[in-house]
């Protein structure tokens, strides 16, 4: 297990190396001058090139990749473009609120999908089946940016049950907290329940059949037993591969759902620095969400020698 | 008739009741929070560029000037002003005992640090182009300055009742040299408190404030709120008291829905301010050639945009300065659309089928309803329009280098009429505001002579040649002049809507 962790994570570091690469070429190939925008439009050349110079944007490009790279190594992500703020210290403060609203909306998903999953499964071709599957299909049709607005609508304009907007930190107020985390991750999480819930139900159709449920059946034992214990229990390894690959649509539905709530994570952060060419700090959002992709999916490979002892964790040869 | 009189005295005794109460009624304490339509990026204001960053602006920091709800020129730091005679002096009497929020006194020499700040060339400010013609500053005695000018600069002052007027604290701004934008200091009503990004900007009363009783409030919260049906939703909800920017397509409906009993916010209405419509690059094909320029100008239907499209909410515009402002001139009228002179010109051009060009747009729900607006009554005339939608950052790259054919972009407005359209059609704005690449030399000596002028009349003479000229090189299609408004809760009393959309808040105070 050890051998395991520590090889995977070293795997991570040519993985993220790549990522810096990708992305750094990529923010530099966008058309847009970032001092231009931050200048504004009337901006003389002699203030562009002294703002340029501030910025380091006057050095060649590979210059300006190896500063960077060099920083981050020694835990020093540059300064925003924008108002000169340490990017490490934006995003120690924005990535909580992401994970809190990305874990809110994953229990969400969990508390749907599974219910339904298994009923549909169980219960296949009936009324129950087909309803499960149709509302299904409504949730991954629906628009989050639709359905949030219509939530707020709903629960903050008309029946003043919840805040419109924002976010609290759970150690400052939980009740306020749990307040305005709930429609978004209600946002969020009903996509994936969607997902879950499909390929849930596909999956346990398939091991319902299987000759041990039938032997565990005719053991007589009882229906749940034999759904949660037996059945529910190898069903679920193809879900938790689909929602490790979901978490990075996670993250992208995050950049919406936080704008539509107000919620100030990693999404929001990460469509201004786009807007505003704000280099440094969306270098930073991209590098801190593929580290969280690579650590979830990790978590995911960890998670099925749990659920399935017969999968073993290899380290070095296998 | 003595009936008569007996209630206009009434209601007259009821008015002045009224009103004094409203004034000695005032509150103090509370939290206001504002909704904006973005995250204000920067809180120095002599390098900040962002529209958005002089809401919060004008209650952490005053002005040398200030505007009222009329664009008036009223006093604010500097308590009265002269101009001498051959227009090259501006001479400025400063308000006493100001202190800045950090305790620094204000007065002369405070004035003359705050221009040089701005003209420092090694100091990356976003103020230089607007006090150019500044030559020096200097200090008279400690409450008098002196402004040297290169030439009479007639939208001086206007430009001093913007972020160019707004004075920071020497000792601040020296002591934190590129962070001052971190921890602002002003002589505002309002003192900085934090700002997190995109989360929350919080100013606190300044309690030494030089107007005495004032401010009222306690707090000023900011959230931005980038969608539009968002920061709408949470104006109803009660979740902030007052948004910065109501989306135009909105407008109707929130009209009706505030009229009715109950209506727990108001909408504010006010003449226009800023201008939209499209620029034609005459630097390249199809656009240099005016027959096609004005050939697209006559196939567009000014008043369908603003009436059908906008709902009413802004007036078709036939020229750069809005209805209600300074230049504004009555007897311009909007050309009827007409699809036959569409024609003839494209004959005339050679074009007897039509041509067909790529407008860029800006995403959003208000610029793409008017592109395809534009699209729908262009090809009535046999022109083509593609309609393309591009981020802003990219939408400046390709019109600062002249490299798109036509843009739909439009200017959030200024007090003096000066920066509403020299910028825009002269050799100065290219590469920057001028997007169509044009320059013609008789509007480039009109729009000198303006900045010459004092008077506004004689201005007003000099603005209406140059919009006649435009209007037949037409380098730039104007469609219309968005009104300016702001939705509020109820509870807000004492605001004063100034038509630069600017929200000041140092006289609010928020009903139980």
């Amino acid at each position: 297990m050890t051998r395991f962790l520590a090889r995977r994570l070293l795997q991570m570091i040519p993985v993220l190396f790549f990522v810096s690469v990708i992305i750094f070429v990529l923010i530099n190939l966008v058309p847009g001058d970032a001092a231009r925008l931050f200048l504004g439009e009337e901006a003389p050349p002699e203030a562009l090139a002294s703002l340029r110079r501030e910025l380091g944007l006057d050095q060649p490009l590979y210059i300006q990749y190896l500063r960077w790279v060099g920083g981050m190594m020694r835990g020093d992500f540059g300064r925003s473009f924008k108002d000169n703020r340490p990017v490490l210290a934006t995003l120690l403060q924005k990535v909580p609120v992401t994970a809190e609203l990305t874990a809110a909306a994953l229990l969400i998903a969990w508390a749907i999908a599974i219910p339904a999953g298994v009923l549909a499964a169980w219960r296949q071709r009936t009324a129950a089946d087909y309803g499960a599957s149709a509302t299904a299909l409504v949730g991954l049709s629906i628009p989050n940016f639709w359905l949030g607005i219509m939530l707020i609508y709903l629960f903050a304009v008309h029946l003043r049950w919840l805040p419109a907007s924002g976010f609290a930190p759970p150690t400052e107020d939980l009740g306020r907290n749990l307040r305005t985390i709930v429609m978004p991750a209600f946002v969020l999480g009903v996509v994936l329940a969607a997902v879950v819930m499909r390929q849930l139900r596909s999956s346990m159709v398939e091991v319902l059949a299987a000759d041990f449920v039938r032997t565990a059946q005719a053991k007589g034992l009882a229906a749940r037993a034999v759904l949660v214990r037996h059945a529910l229990r190898n069903a679920v390894i193809p879900v938790v591969t689909v929602m490790g690959i979901q978490m990075g649509t996670l993250l992208g539905g995050a950049v919406i759902t936080e704008t539509i709530f107000a919620v100030p994570g990693l999404g929001q952060l990460a469509v201004n620095a786009i807007y505003t060419r704000d280099y440094p700090m969306l270098e930073g959002v991209v590098m801190t969400s593929a580290l969280a992709i690579l650590l979830i999916n990790l978590l995911v490979d960890v998670v099925y020698s749990l659920i399935d002892p017969r999968i073993k964790l290899a380290g070095g040869r296998s | 008739m003595r009936r008569w009189g007996a209630l206009l005295l009434a209601g007259a005794l009821v008015a002045g009741v009224l009103g004094a109460a409203s004034a000695q009624g005032a509150r103090r304490g509370g939290t206001l929070r504002a909704g904006l339509d973005s995250d204000p990026p920067n809180m120095d204001p002599h390098r900040s560029t962002a529209a958005v960053d002089r809401q919060v602006f004008q209650n952490l920091y005053d002005k040398l000037v200030d505007t009222d709800q009329n664009l008036a020129i009223v006093p604010m730091l500097a308590t009265s002003w002269t101009v001498s005679p051959d227009g090259r002096t501006v001479t400025l009497k400063l308000r006493q005992g100001v202190k800045f929020q950090d305790g620094t006194p204000f007065g002369a020499e405070a004035v003359k640090y705050n221009f040089d700040r701005m003209r420092d060339p090694k100091f990356p400010s976003a103020r230089r182009s607007e006090i150019r013609p500044v030559t020096d500053v200097v200090v008279v005695d400690p409450s008098t300055v002196q402004i040297k000018l290169e030439r009479p600069y007639s939208p001086l002052l206007y430009v001093l009742t913007d972020r160019a007027g707004m004075m920071v604290s020497p000792a601040a701004a020296q002591k934190e040299g590129v962070n001052f934008a971190l921890h602002p200091v002003g002589t505002g009503p309002f003192s900085f408190v934090e700002k997190i990004p995109q989360d929350h900007i919080t100013l606190q009363r300044n309690p030494a404030y030089w107007q005495p009783g004032q401010p009222y409030l306690d707090r000023i919260v900011y959230r931005p709120f980038p969608d539009d049906n968002a920061r709408v939703a949470n104006l109803k909800s009660g979740d902030v008291d007052i948004i910065n920017v109501v989306p135009l397509p909105q407008v109707k409906t929130l009209a009706q829905e505030a009229r009715q009993p109950g209506a727990r916010f108001r909408l504010l209405e006010h003449g226009a301010f800023a201008w939209q419509g499209i620029w034609l690059n005459v630097t390249k094909p199809p656009f240099d050639n005016k027959l096609l320029r004005q050939a697209l100008s006559a196939a567009i239907d000014r008043n369908a945009i603003a009436n059908v499209v906008l709902q009413g909410a802004a007036y078709p515009a036939y020229s750069f300065f809005p209805n209600g402002t300074p230049a504004y001139d009555p007897a311009w009228k909007i050309p009827p659309r007409d699809i036959r002179l569409a024609k003839e010109k494209l004959q005339a051009a050679g074009h007897p089928g039509g041509f067909s060009f790529t407008l860029l747009t800006l995403p959003g729900e208000q610029q793409q309803s008017i592109g395809q607006a534009v699209q729908s009554m262009a090809a009535e005339a046999g022109i083509q329009v593609k309609l393309q939608i591009i981020e802003f950052g990219q939408m400046l790259d390709e019109t600062d280098h002249l490299r798109h054919q036509a843009a739909l972009l439009g200017w959030s407005g200024r007090p003096d009429p000066d920066f509403d359209i020299y910028p825009f059609v002269t050799q100065s704005g290219i590469g920057s505001f001028n997007d169509a690449g044009y320059t013609n030399p008789k509007v480039q000596e009109l729009l000198d002579a303006a900045r010459i002028l004092q008077d506004m009349s004689q201005r007003r003479r000099a603005y209406s040649e140059v919009t006649k000229i435009l209007a037949d090189d037409m380098p730039y299609v104007w469609l219309y002049f968005p009104k300016e408004y702001k939705l509020v809760s109820t509870r807000v009393r004492g605001f004063v809507h100034v038509p630069d959309g600017m929200m000041r808040f140092r006289a609010v105070w928020l009903a139980p």
